[in-house]
């Protein structure tokens, strides 16, 4: 296995963690419905594994993760995934922003704004709407206790409406969430 | 039970009524505002809390809140964690600036885990998760506690950004 990887890249990462994952062949049935394991559906990823120690929070946070990042109607699926790039680079989530810059490229086609994010992260200079959307996720992010009110606004004048604001505000949020676990808990490996 | 379950929590801190446009907003992603209340009770007031007392959980959130000086979170776990029977250095927890006076004990290191990984998450590495191991903390409560910090600073995002909504 390769070392772990400490900076920003868009190819292909395994997650490996610090933390002992359950055992599928030893899981408790509160863990199996937990990790929606059937009989049709049973690979699960290391990390589900890892936060499967603790069911009863695990249970609540994937439906409402897939809730945040896929429901319908409101804010575009580019524009949660650009979100969760924000947050996931401020925290310095490498598993994360790759997982989902290469989400965002798949959904929007313009692999050009994932490019001039991993080129010069946080200060990456974008169109208008995206400038709006990454700069408030990193504002969010990195300072909830003093949010730019300019952000904001930037916000609204790009057009958002209140609906869409309230999507990107969870999508950041979500991984506030996310980035916490993943990045603490584990790191990725480049797969070989 | 004292975390109640029936109060969303995110629309008491807001202090969001039944005419408020927020309240309105929230509720049309209903499932989503669902779940944040029921990761809340799972986080906060979870059936077993095994290692994790429920006054210490709302200390550990409470001072959370003050980090990131989120008033409104800050003052409802202030109050959880005494209706949830808080006293002393329990309750001294929620202070940012206080320190335990055993330097080495179990929570010592949870709390400058806690400090890290709200504040600077980015800066936390396998030594960290080492140092939790080394003061007794098993597989599990290592994800019970990252789980807590996770979802505090989740709420803490959440409200700051909702109150962008409701006051401009």
């Amino acid at each position: 296995m390769s070392d772990a990887v400490h900076e920003f890249t868009l190819d292909a990462l395994e997650w490996q963690p610090y933390v002992k994952p359950v055992d599928l062949q030893t899981a408790t049935p509160e863990q199996l419905d937990a990790l929606k394991v059937t009989p049709s559906n049973t690979k699960v990823s290391a990390y589900v594994l890892v936060l499967a120690q603790e069911t009863e929070m695990l249970a609540e946070r994937s439906p409402l993760f897939n809730d945040i990042m896929y429901s319908d109607g409101g804010l575009s699926r580019g524009g949660r995934e650009l979100g969760a790039l924000a947050a996931s680079f401020v925290n310095h989530c490498i598993y994360c922003a790759q997982v989902h810059a290469n989400r965002f490229i798949q959904l929007e086609k313009r692999r050009e704004v994932v490019e001039e994010i991993y080129q010069n992260g946080l200060d990456a200079d974008l169109g208008e709407y995206d400038q709006a959307l990454f700069n408030f996720g990193v504002d969010l992010t990195a300072h909830p206790d003093n949010v730019g009110v300019y952000q904001f606004y930037h916000l609204r004048e790009t057009g958002l409406s209140d609906l869409e604001i309230l999507d990107l505000i969870h999508s950041v949020a979500i991984f506030g969430w996310a980035n916490r676990l993943m990045h603490t808990l584990g790191e990725p490996h480049r797969k070989d | 039970m004292t975390t109640e379950t029936t109060v969303d929590v995110i629309d008491k801190v807001l202090g969001l009524g039944p005419s408020s446009p927020l309240l309105a907003l929230r509720e049309q992603r209903a499932k989503l505002k669902h779940l944040t209340q029921t990761s809340y009770v799972a986080a906060l007031h979870p059936t077993d809390p095994r290692n994790f007392s429920y006054a210490e959980r709302a200390t550990l959130a409470a001072r959370m809140a003050a980090l990131w000086t989120s008033q409104e979170l800050l003052a409802h776990y202030r109050e959880l964690a005494t209706a949830e029977g808080a006293t002393g250095d329990v309750l001294s927890i929620a202070d940012p600036a206080w320190k335990p006076e055993d330097e080495a004990s179990r929570l010592t290191v949870i709390l400058r885990h806690i400090d890290l990984v709200t504040k600077n998450p980015k800066a936390a590495t396998r030594e960290n998760i080492e140092k939790l191991y080394a003061a007794g903390l098993d597989d599990r409560d290592i994800v019970t506690l990252a789980g807590i910090i996770a979802f505090v600073n989740y709420q803490v995002l959440v409200v700051a950004g909702l109150k962008m909504l409701r006051d401009n």
